[in-house]
């Protein structure tokens, strides 16, 4: 639009504002040098990359063809039928529910330590931007970095076989896992409600409480339930590295070579996992709306 | 006129760009200050440094008595119970019912372990209904603040600003995101409490005539300098021109 228009109304815009005629590039194109070069040399990088990687590790494709043939008939000749006599006893719904109970005092202690750990790891709201968030994150990223197999090994070596080591590789497993989503969802908060609560003259505590609390309590209880879900899901295999429960079971089972109760217990595990996350999905979507 | 708040030579701003280049002014008590100016020009910014929830780089904010910029973080926590701030965007905690809301205006006086479980005095409850009524929001006192309308939220937070008892109220646009009549209403709302309770008033407004209409006197902001600064009075075509850098209709 013309300048003149514009300044019968009574605005006159400051010099700069308006192209004046003849500043205007004569022609467009959405491909621009480098730019556009860098991108598509990024890509073929990202593609060459898998064709190394293929020919590095000498990958044998031609074996893949075959390979679901192959697979069923060793499922068919050596796991097939499952030895459900196998599952079918008490002593072993007894482990089913032991690892329940043992992911559930994972999660409850995990979670219960990730909350303070959170708000520490979370750069909008931590007390201390200098010490505190720096070891809230390492901690965080300890647990996370370690796999909760590994953390099962460790800590079975410290204290010997049971659930105490199981529990406690599941907290730390908890821990790593929650307290990233936690933060994660502190830092997504609206800072206004903050900066209305701290006008107040209220303390990092409070702060924490009356701000940040109400904003992620939804998210939060989602996050725990997930984490539940998750935890549950590992605690059935933590027992294979002697920490109790279905695990241990299997591990038994494995040693004997007893392919058609293994393949009963993996059956039972698909089957209990499954179960798990549909609660778990029915779970936050039940309590999302109780609490929103 | 007893002074209640004098702001000297104060610099804010990040490391590559400032924000406020050098303002003073001096606020008295039954004073109603408007701070105008186009957008970015710093008067959120302005607002944010008397009560420290921005960090100003030098200069001086003597409220009370004292160095606003030279307190700890207790003193400061201690000295923000004194003012009182009202918000553009409301800044409710949405989720919680307006009385709660309201009650969240004392937490500098209560303890943190009574915050927990808030447990407010009887004295604090009895103050909360008195204003909710005020503000005429007696009817709503167990709604969730997200269930109200623009007005009443505005509302609920100028009678959360009030319990805290303030000798200065801090008003940062307060009518951007409502519709004309209702600004009216909320800027009279304002007006009429710190008339009352004797709390003088520096209020951000972007909108020259609310701030001619309700405001003692006003200054004038444009890229972090003060251009003007007078009663409304003397707020004419060319002052206006020096503020907003530009031909007004």
């Amino acid at each position: 639009m013309p300048a003149k228009q514009l300044s019968e109304v009574g605005i006159v815009p400051s010099a700069g504002v308006m192209p004046t005629p003849g500043s205007v590039p004569p022609t467009w194109s959405r491909f621009r040098y480098p730019q556009s070069l860098y991108k598509y040399g990024a890509l073929l990088g990202a593609f060459a990359f898998i064709a190394f990687a293929l020919d590095y590790l000498k990958i044998p494709m031609d074996r893949l063809p075959g390979m679901l043939g192959r697979m069923g008939e060793m499922l068919a000749r050596r796991y097939f039928p499952p030895n459900v006599d196998h599952i079918l006893n008490a002593e072993y719904w007894h482990t089913v529910v032991e690892t329940l109970q043992m992911s559930y005092l994972a999660t409850v202690l995990g979670i219960a330590i990730s909350i303070p750990l959170a708000w520490f790891a979370s750069f909008n709201m931590t007390p201390s931007r200098r010490y505190v968030y720096p070891i809230a994150r390492l901690i965080i990223m300890a647990c996370r970095s370690v796999h909760e197999m590994i953390w099962t090994i460790l800590l079975v070596a410290i204290l010997g076989f049971g659930m105490l080591p199981g529990a406690l590789a599941l907290t730390l497993f908890c821990i790593g896992f929650s307290g990233k989503l936690f933060s994660e969802a502190i830092e997504a908060i609206k800072p206004g409600q903050v900066e209305a609560i701290r006008a107040t003259g209220a303390n990092n505590l409070q702060a924490f409480i009356f701000a940040v609390l109400p904003q992620v309590r939804v998210a939060w209880a989602g996050i725990s339930i997930y984490t539940w879900d998750v935890v549950f899901r590992a605690a059935t295999v933590v027992g294979f590295f002697g920490a109790g429960g279905m695990g241990q079971y299997l591990r038994e089972s494995v040693q004997r070579v007893a392919s058609r109760d293994v393949a009963a217990i993996l059956l039972s595990i698909v089957v209990v996992v499954i179960i798990s996350e549909l609660m778990s999905a029915w779970l936050r979507t039940r309590v999302a709306k109780a609490i929103a | 006129m007893q002074t209640v708040l004098e702001v000297r030579n104060l610099h804010a701003g990040y490391a590559d760009r400032e924000i406020l280049k050098g303002i003073s002014f001096t606020l008295n008590a039954d004073d109603f200050f408007a701070i105008i100016g186009p957008s970015g020009a710093g008067k959120s910014t302005l607002i944010r440094c008397v009560n420290r929830l921005v960090e100003p780089k030098s200069g001086e904010v003597i409220f009370n008595g004292r160095d606003m910029l030279k307190l700890t973080p207790a003193e400061l926590r201690g000295e923000r119970r004194n003012i009182g701030m009202i918000f553009q965007e409301f800044n409710l905690i949405e989720r919680l019912s307006v009385m709660d809301n309201v009650l969240t205006g004392r937490l500098g006086y209560t303890g943190t372990f009574r915050s927990i479980f808030r447990l407010y005095t009887k004295d604090e409850i009895k103050q909360a209904l008195v204003l909710l009524d005020r503000v005429g929001l007696g009817e709503h006192i167990d709604k969730r603040a997200d269930r109200l309308s623009g007005g009443q939220r505005q509302r609920v937070g100028i009678a959360r600003a009030l319990i805290q008892n303030p000798k200065l109220l801090l008003v940062d646009e307060p009518t951007s995101s409502l519709d004309p009549k209702i600004s009216r209403e909320v800027m009279g709302l304002i007006r009429e409490m710190a008339r009352e309770f004797h709390i003088p008033v520096l209020c951000n407004i972007h909108d020259v005539d609310l701030a001619c209409d309700f405001c003692s006197h006003v200054i004038g902001l444009q890229d972090g300098v003060k251009k003007f600064e007078g009663p409304p009075a003397k707020l004419d075509k060319q002052a206006l021109q020096e503020i907003y850098a530009m031909e007004v209709l």
